[in-house]
């Protein structure tokens, strides 16, 4: 249980962000880690505990911001109503690219190369019909007001994501305690031991895509309504795709806290590196780039890998392994 | 299965020293504007100075910070005692999620003022978050019309929109037509998939039947282009009267020296906010491409000293005079008239200083500033044509500097 009494009173301090901090800009960062931490979390169900590697979660989360935002300005659709229906049919294309994919036995870089190719036919899609505003793009109306998911301050859209974040969350406990976690972990390690054992590796896999395109698809609608636009690069495009699975290699995949981690983790050292290079354009990024580099090296399995590396040091971690050896020994 | 050790195998100590971690990173990172001086009159400068518009951000970011460097060499806001502007300088990378995000920095850093952001997302994205606190925003180039449809009292564009633009270009496209006897009966539109491109061909395909000019065919591509053999085959094929061109500028470079390198002959090539038509650094490095090029786009007036001034200011910085320059200029010394006028910093009274503006000091040919929802009503677009390496006004009549050469000779 020890997890998710961590998780609860991990998303219980984060809870305290509204009423701890009053700058908007402070809010909004802890805003935009906890939406990264979502996108990453979605990606994480699917490539962190399934081993199924997706270069295109871009296919989801702009599926799901697409559809709140037409739903509303083409039928007029309350954009709460279009936030279930986003979820819903992110999780449906989540679905149908299983499908297809899983169906053919589609693994490694042959299912990354095809999720890829899902997201770029939607973008050129999404470039060519008009419900989609096409290359123009879609700005959803200014209609501020909870009633229509536009809150005047910050802190309304602190609890939508943190209510979305902590939902995908506890979705990564219960699938790391669940017997569909155990059977997803068993497929990602030894697809054809799992088959072997009795374990139905298209159902969970199809399972787990669909769960984190429903995750995607919802961090979809929450920029959807955060931005009030979208255009197909916006939705489709490659840096959602890359940011989804950045989050948690960074952070640690396969992990609870790896996408909270590694959203965090970005989010710093994206501001300390625009702190501390200034203003001289685009520095920031190259050493943004090459601080990635550098922990992607010396990190493979993530902050959570380094941390629970760090607490094997410990006294008290030496002492339990020392009792280990000692009860195994008598 | 067999990695359950690292599957939320954190102990509280582990969490709480890597959570401890990025807090640290996430305090140091705090922004050294809040260390920012309290005296001067802070102007926010957020453009995309990084990424795939990154030269069009970088000259808007250089001619924002020629006129604050004007400015203060003149004395500064004179209301205020001769307060000097600085700039507090973000950039968006382009992209409207963090363009949003520096202006909640700077607010909390109490900027008075922002001027952004170059691309029309960029700034519907960047005014929506500078309207929760009431920051007085000017959008410098965004041509969107719907950035000041949405009611924000606090936004507000020096040059011309969208709708304005491309009903000027349809306009004198068919007075230019009509005045070399109408030789051009076809067009074809080679544009670039975004909000500027995709808009550009809409508008053309609904409006050129109208004076008379079937469109034969239109074709979209991505950014970045760098292969444009088959679009011009295409366009060989089609061999359209008009080609009208509607990229950023190294894909309207691109696509210009394939035409030429490709010898295709049309009446005519006519640009609606051409990407690199009306650019010097085009003209001077391809000057056989963009020979005869005609443009409807944001332009100086050439009869204005105040303009011929910057202009030459501009060249002894090394800078080539385009005109995210002379917006991003304009839209700071708008502002900096504003805040002038209001004689305090108070973010309403310079917004209401804004709607009030008849400013004239521009060297743009709109006439004095006149704000009706944000946008000036005054503002417009010119025709220019690069003739002999030069690139003349050559619509309307009163800012012309030579006459229109159509069809062209090439």
């Amino acid at each position: 249980m020890r997890p998710l009494v961590v998780l609860a009173v991990t998303f219980a301090l984060i809870g305290l962000a509204p009423f701890a901090i009053a700058s908007d800009y402070w809010l909004n960062l802890v805003i935009m880690t906890l939406y990264a931490a979502l996108l990453g979390q979605a990606w994480n169900i699917l490539g962190g505990y399934g081993g199924q590697f997706s270069f295109g979660h871009a296919a989801f989360f702009g599926t799901g911001a697409y559809a709140v935002a037409v739903l509303q300005v083409e039928l007029g659709l309350n954009p709460w109503l279009g936030l279930a229906a986003g979820g819903l049919l992110a999780a449906g294309v989540g679905a149908f690219v299983g499908f297809c994919t899983f169906r053919y036995g589609l693994r490694g870089s042959y299912f990354a190369l095809v999720t890829l190719a899902f997201a770029e036919v939607l973008r050129i899609l999404s470039n060519s019909v008009w419900f989609t505003g096409a290359g123009v793009g879609i700005l959803i109306p200014l209609e501020r007001g909870a009633a229509s998911f536009q809150f005047v301050d910050k802190a309304g859209f602190f609890w939508v994501i943190w209510g979305m974040a902590l939902a995908a969350f506890a979705t990564a406990w219960w699938i790391g305690h669940s017997r569909f976690g155990a059977q997803l972990m068993a497929v990602r390690d030894n697809e054809d031991a799992a088959r072997a054992l009795g374990v139905d590796a298209f159902r969970v896999k199809m399972a787990a895509i669909t769960l984190s395109g429903f995750f995607s698809g919802l961090a979809g609608v929450f920029y959807a309504q955060y931005f009030l636009y979208l255009d197909p690069y916006i939705a489709y495009g490659p840096a959602i795709s890359v940011e989804s699975l950045l989050v948690p290699i960074i952070g640690g995949m396969g992990t609870i806290f790896g996408p909270l981690l590694g959203a965090a983790a970005l989010q710093a050292v994206a501001e300390l590196t625009k702190e501390v290079v200034g203003e001289a354009p685009g520095i920031s990024l190259a050493v943004y780039g090459t601080l990635l580099v550098v922990m992607v090296l010396f990190m493979p399995r993530g902050l959570a890998g380094l941390g629970a590396r760090i607490a094997g040091l410990g006294p008290r971690a030496r002492r339990r392994r020392a009792a280990r050896l000692e009860a195994r020994n008598a | 299965m067999t990695r359950q050790a690292n599957k939320g195998g954190l102990d509280r100590r582990a969490f709480l020293a890597a959570g401890g971690a990025a807090l640290g990173a996430g305090i140091t990172g705090f922004p050294a504007v809040l260390r920012a001086q309290t005296e001067s009159v802070k102007i926010g400068l957020i453009h995309p100075v990084s990424g795939f518009i990154a030269f069009s951000g970088n000259q808007c970011r250089e001619g924002a910070l020629m006129a604050i460097a004007d400015i203060n060499a003149r004395g500064g806001i004179q209301s205020l005692g001769g307060a000097q502007l600085e700039a507090v300088l973000g950039d968006s990378q382009g992209k409207p999620e963090v363009g949003a995000a520096e202006v909640a920095k700077m607010a909390e850093a109490g900027i008075h003022g922002i001027v952004a952001g170059y691309a029309s997302s960029i700034s519907l994205a960047t005014s929506q978050e500078a309207a929760k606190t009431n920051t007085p925003h000017v959008v410098d180039v965004g041509v969107s019309d719907e950035i000041t449809k949405r009611g924000l009292e606090n936004t507000f564009r020096f040059s011309p929109g969208y709708g304005k633009i491309a009903e000027f270009a349809v306009a004198n496209l068919d007075t230019i037509n009509k005045n070399a006897g109408s030789p051009a009966k076809t067009a074809m539109i080679i544009h670039e998939e975004s909000l500027f491109g995709t808009g550009t061909a809409n508008l053309l395909n609904a409006q050129l039947p109208q004076i008379g000019i079937e469109v034969v065919d239109t074709i979209k591509h991505a950014n970045p282009t760098r292969d444009f053999t088959n679009i011009v085959l295409q366009i060989k094929s089609n061999a359209p009267d008009l080609i009208i061109p509607a990229n950023y500028y190294n894909e309207y470079v691109l696509l210009a020296r394939t035409m030429r390198q490709q010898q295709v002959s049309a009446k005519g090539i006519y640009s609606v906010l051409g990407g690199a038509a009306s650019n010097y650094q085009f003209v001077a490095e391809f000057p056989e491409a963009a020979d005869m090029i005609m443009d409807c786009n944001h332009w100086f007036d050439p009869n204005s000293e105040v303009a011929l001034q910057r202009k030459k200011a501009a060249e002894d910085k090394g800078l080539y005079y385009t005109y995210e320059v002379f917006l991003a200029y304009n839209a700071v010394a708008f502002l900096a008239d504003a805040i002038e006028r209001a004689g305090s910093l108070d973010k309403a009274a310079v917004n209401a200083a804004l709607a009030e503006s008849t400013w004239d000091d521009h060297g743009m040919p709109y006439g004095p500033t006149k704000i009706e929802n944000g946008q000036n009503q005054g503002a417009q677009p010119v025709n220019t044509q690069v003739l002999d390496g030069v690139i003349e006004v050559i619509y309307p009549d009163q800012f012309a500097s030579a006459e229109a050469v159509f069809p062209m000779t090439r």
